[in-house]
Order: C-alpha cells, then sequence, then structure tokens
C-alpha cells in the first residue's frame, strides 16, 4: 500500500508510514484544500483516496524481496539466561533465531529501529521489567515474539542475545536507513573475529 | 571538512554566544518525508511564533531560528543585523536598554543582547535578516537531539559558539526598534484563551471508561516539569481504560495524547519518536500547539473535543493570520527599512 502511495498520490501528500496493522497518511490540509476547492473536510478527503486506492490493491500478489544479510555476534549479556527460561542451550538458541528470515513489519521507537517478526515461540521472551539505561548500538535483541537490532546507543527493555557490526543507521549517507517496512532480514552467526574485522561502530 | 561547514565559514555576519543558557537550539518549520525510518518532523515547538520571527525580519517563513528556553544566553553581534524576537518574553535588553517581543530590531555591531527574566510563555525565537546558516541534514536544518545531526553542529548552543548568517543589506545609524508591531488582536486568536487546548478524539478514544471521558471534557490538567522537546506530561487526573488492553504499536504525531499506564497523559511534541504503542485518546489540534507550547510547567488548562472540519478551519484561519502578518511585515519593512 506505502508503495501504491509512492506512485499515486494527490497534491499537498507528505508521506505515509506503515505499521504493524495500520498505515498511517501524512497530508497539508491547505495545499489540499486550496488546490482541489473541496467543501468536504480535507480529512475525508484522504480517506476516500485511501479507500479507492485500498478497493484496487491486488493482494493476490506477494511480492517476496530477497533476504538482507546481517551477521550477528551472538554474545548478548541475556543470551544465557534466555537459553535458561526455556531450557535450551544457548547454540539452540542461536540455531532458532537464524533458522529463518524475519519480516520487518515497522520502523519505530529509534532512527531506523526495526520491529521484526515472527521469532519462534520457543525463544520468544518478554522485555525486562525495568528497562537498562544503556543498550549498545547494533544489539540485537528479542521482545516477545518480536526481534530488533538497536540502530543507536539507547535505553532499552528488550532481551539481548548479540551484536551486530552492521551500522543499521548511518547519518552519513543519503539513503541513512538499512532497513524498510516490508524487507526481509536473515541472521547468520558469525565469530568474535569476523566481528571484530566487520565493525562498523 | 565537511562540504556544509566550509559553506557556514564563507559567511559575513555572525553572532557570538557569549553565555550558554539551557538549552537553544536551531530549528525550522520541521524534517519531513522521513518518519517510515524513524526520523520524527522535530523542528520549532512554536511554528507560529517562529514563522512570525522570519517576517519580522524579512525572511520567507522556513529560515531556521534560534528556539530559546529561558535560562537564555547572552549573544554579541559581530555585524550590524535586522533581527526579531518572537513567542515567550524572557526581559530582553540591547545594550541594557529593553526590547519588545514581536518587533523588529536594528542592532548595531557589538551589541549585547541578554535576557532578565521570565514574563510570558516558554519558547523565545531569534530570527535574523538573511537566516541563520545551519547544517542541512535530511533536507531541513533542525537540531536532531537524539542523532547528533543538522542545526549548528547537531548540538545545543554553547559558550563561544559562532553562528553565521546572511549578511546585512540594510543601512542603519544606531540600535532601534522599528515603530510597529504585530497587533494584539491577531497574537490574541492563536494564544488565547490560555486555559482551553481543542483536540481531536483519538484513535482509541473510545477504549476510555465513561468517568474517564468525563475528566477528559471537564477537568483541569496541570503541565508537569518533567515536559521537554519530546513529550508536555500532564497530572491533575487520572484517566483509565474501559479494560486494560494490550496495543500493538502504531505511528503517532505531534499533538498525540497518549495514555501512560499509571493514568497520566503526555502530550507528544516536535521531537517525539514516531511510533508508540500507548492508547492515543485525543489530539491536541495543529493549531493549538503554539499555544500548548508556550504553556509553562505548573499552567492549567482544559481540553475541549472539536470536530476534524473545525480542527481544519481553525488551521486555515492561523495560516490566514499568518498570511496577514507577512503582508504587514512587508509593507513596513520597505517603508522604515533603506537598501
Amino acid at each position: 500500500m506505502q508503495r501504491i502511495f509512492e506512485r499515486q498520490h494527490f497534491e499537498g501528500f507528505i508521506e505515509t508510514v506503515p505499521a504493524y496493522n495500520a498505515l498511517a497518511v501524512f497530508y497539508d490540509v491547505a495545499i489540499i484544500k486550496h488546490r482541489y476547492q473541496i467543501e468536504i473536510s480535507a480529512f475525508n478527503f484522504v480517506k476516500s483516496f485511501t479507500e479507492d486506492l485500498l478497493a484496487e490493491l491486488n493482494t493476490g500478489i506477494v511480492i517476496k524481496p530477497e533476504a538482507i544479510i546481517i551477521p550477528v555476534y551472538y554474545n548478548g549479556e541475556d543470551l544465557e539466561s534466555v537459553a535458561q527460561q526455556h531450557q535450551l542451550s544457548t547454540a539452540e538458541v542461536v540455531a532458532i533465531h537464524t533458522a529463518k528470515p524475519y519480516r520487518v513489519f515497522m520502523i519505530g521507537f529509534l532512527p531506523g529501529f526495526a520491529y521484526m517478526g515472527k521469532v519462534d515461540e520457543r525463544i520468544a521472551t518478554p522485555r525486562h521489567a525495568a528497562p537498562r539505561a544503556n543498550v549498545k548500538a547494533g544489539s540485537v535483541g528479542i521482545a516477545g515474539l518480536q526481534t530488533g537490532i538497536y540502530p543507536l546507543q539507547s535505553p532499552g527493555g528488550w532481551q539481548l542475545i548479540g551484536q551486530t557490526p552492521i551500522k543499521i543507521f548511518d547519518l552519513q549517507k543519503k539513503d541513512p536507513c538499512l532497513l524498510k517496512a516490508g524487507d526481509n532480514v536473515q541472521f547468520v552467526a558469525i565469530g568474535k573475529k569476523d566481528f571484530e574485522k566487520l565493525n562498523e561502530y | 571538512m565537511l562540504p556544509s561547514v566550509k559553506k557556514i565559514l564563507k559567511s559575513s555576519m555572525s553572532i557570538k554566544i557569549i553565555k550558554a543558557g539551557a538549552i537553544s537550539t536551531l530549528q525550522d518549520a520541521g524534517r519531513f518525508g522521513h518518519r517510515n525510518i524513524g526520523v520524527g518532523s522535530g523542528g520549532a515547538m512554536d511554528v507560529f511564533a517562529m514563522t512570525v520571527a522570519n517576517y519580522l525580519c524579512g525572511n520567507g517563513g522556513q529560515q531556521p531560528v534560534i528556539e530559546i528556553n529561558f535560562p537564555a544566553p547572552q549573544i554579541l553581534f559581530e555585524e550590524d543585523a535586522v533581527i526579531s524576537l518572537a513567542g515567550a518574553d524572557f526581559d530582553a535588553t540591547i545594550n541594557d536598554n529593553n526590547v519588545p517581543v514581536w518587533r523588529t530590531l536594528l542592532v548595531k555591531k557589538d551589541a549585547v543582547l541578554k535576557f532578565k527574566q521570565p514574563l510570558s510563555g516558554a519558547k523565545l525565537y531569534l530570527a535574523v535578516h538573511g537566516g541563520w546558516q545551519e547544517q542541512q541534514w535530511l533536507n531541513s536544518g533542525s537540531t536532531h537531539l537524539k542523532l547528533g545531526a543538522g542545526g549548528y553542529f547537531g548540538r545545543a548552543l554553547q559558550k563561544d559558539d559562532i553562528i553565521h548568517c546572511g549578511s546585512n543589506k540594510f543601512l542603519f545609524e544606531e540600535n532601534k526598534i522599528l515603530p510597529w508591531q504585530i497587533s494584539l488582536h491577531e497574537l490574541g486568536r492563536i494564544y488565547q484563551p490560555q486555559n482551553i487546548i481543542r483536540c481531536i478524539k483519538g484513535a482509541e478514544y473510545n477504549l476510555l471508561n465513561v468517568w474517564s471521558k468525563q475528566k477528559l471534557k471537564q477537568n483541569n490538567f496541570i503541565i508537569n516539569n518533567q515536559s521537554d522537546r519530546m513529550g508536555i506530561r500532564l497530572t491533575g487526573n487520572s484517566l483509565s481504560l474501559k479494560q486494560s488492553t494490550e496495543l500493538i504499536s502504531s505511528v503517532v504525531d505531534a499533538g498525540v495524547v497518549q495514555l501512560l499506564p499509571e493514568g497520566n497523559c503526555i502530550v507528544l511534541m516536535a521531537d517525539h519518536q514516531t511510533t508508540g504503542g500507548y492508547p492515543r485518546i485525543v489530539s491536541v489540534i495543529k493549531a493549538d500547539l503554539p499555544r500548548l507550547s508556550q504553556l509553562n510547567p505548573g499552567k492549567v488548562f482544559r481540553f475541549k473535543i472539536i470536530t476534524i472540519k473545525e480542527a481544519e478551519d481553525a488551521l486555515m484561519s492561523m495560516l490566514q493570520t499568518l498570511n496577514e502578518i507577512k503582508n504587514a511585515c512587508d509593507h513596513n519593512l520597505n517603508k522604515y527599512l533603506r537598501h
């Protein structure tokens, strides 16, 4: 739906933001009112435009983008406790976490923070009740059925299982954000040496 | 050296921060089109005052301005400049002579701008003719403090910082306040009444229980001192849902009022996160965000729920006021300033 909006929209369209089960449409009320000389509210104009697009949306075709490979050094502070909670070895947690690609459902919370899922029930773990004051940039975590990567150092409550050497959000780049909603992500386990060699932070 | 830094150094006119205040940052109308990568709009908290500050010194409405909180910085002008102050009144002086807000000020080289005390409002905007030179990031000069991007090296202004701006093309002999001002009537339309903030129902309004809906419409809310550019926290009323619900995170915007688990509300402001998982009970209308952003901790207001149509009309009326102010500013600048 977001991609359709990129191709066909109205004057006064600003941007769309996809979430798990919603798409937010941002628009400029003044431009819409001026350009289309409408009697109804700009909100109703955008609503009916969006509903028409939805009706045309062919949900039969599912485009599966190629997976983006994210290397992870699985040394997270919570890896042991996640394994223990599920009566698994840490190697089994890693094997399960890397067993399938995840879909990026939404970017939010921090610039570039991708909410991905769904994580296998066998390693799904609730957030910490009290968030850590400082989670390192590049930390890979689990929260319930979701998995994600902290793009920046920040407070955070996710269960940390590993660290990626790849910069997920890079200010210096024209397109600073590596992941977009709808992308597929495949985590691949790497060792300490490879982590140090690849480390972009 | 980054190209944007070179550009900054080339300019002729500049100011120097001789004493840092609380947080002062460069802000413009905001950074749009990047919420899908988690980068919110940011920008001035009070876009109305920011725009008027620009008009008062002959700029288009979109130039970056300095958003000042109290305690405010002390500023030395290293060249002649045409400036303006808009928004909050911090009892400004230039070379120890009082200068008012909402006016065009002519400032000679070596003049010092100081602020004595907060008289009213919370956010003061300092604009200069030609605009402050800022670092653009994702098409905006607004300072993104968390990422350290945009504005003045991505951070708040500090002592000894030098901020460059477009060169002054006007001639004048002494520090002067131009003899005309923005009408109080027009300002009143934006900032009065202070104790009523209009909003529309939010996506999760109907999750509130009946008592909470009543409280939301009738009771006073108090602005808490934990408020900042990310959000204004409200106390005084504890609201609750019909039944406790775990929501899936969704998209939020400036003005959205989220109900926090302990029962208090937060109004998301310029530097809010782009998504959130708390119930969005109401949303402050765009036309009342300037009024809300000028309320200091301890101030009290009521919400008034209006329709989307009324919210759009209020926004159009604010834009109309801005347009009238722009015309008046252009007219008067032509009358009193010579090139």
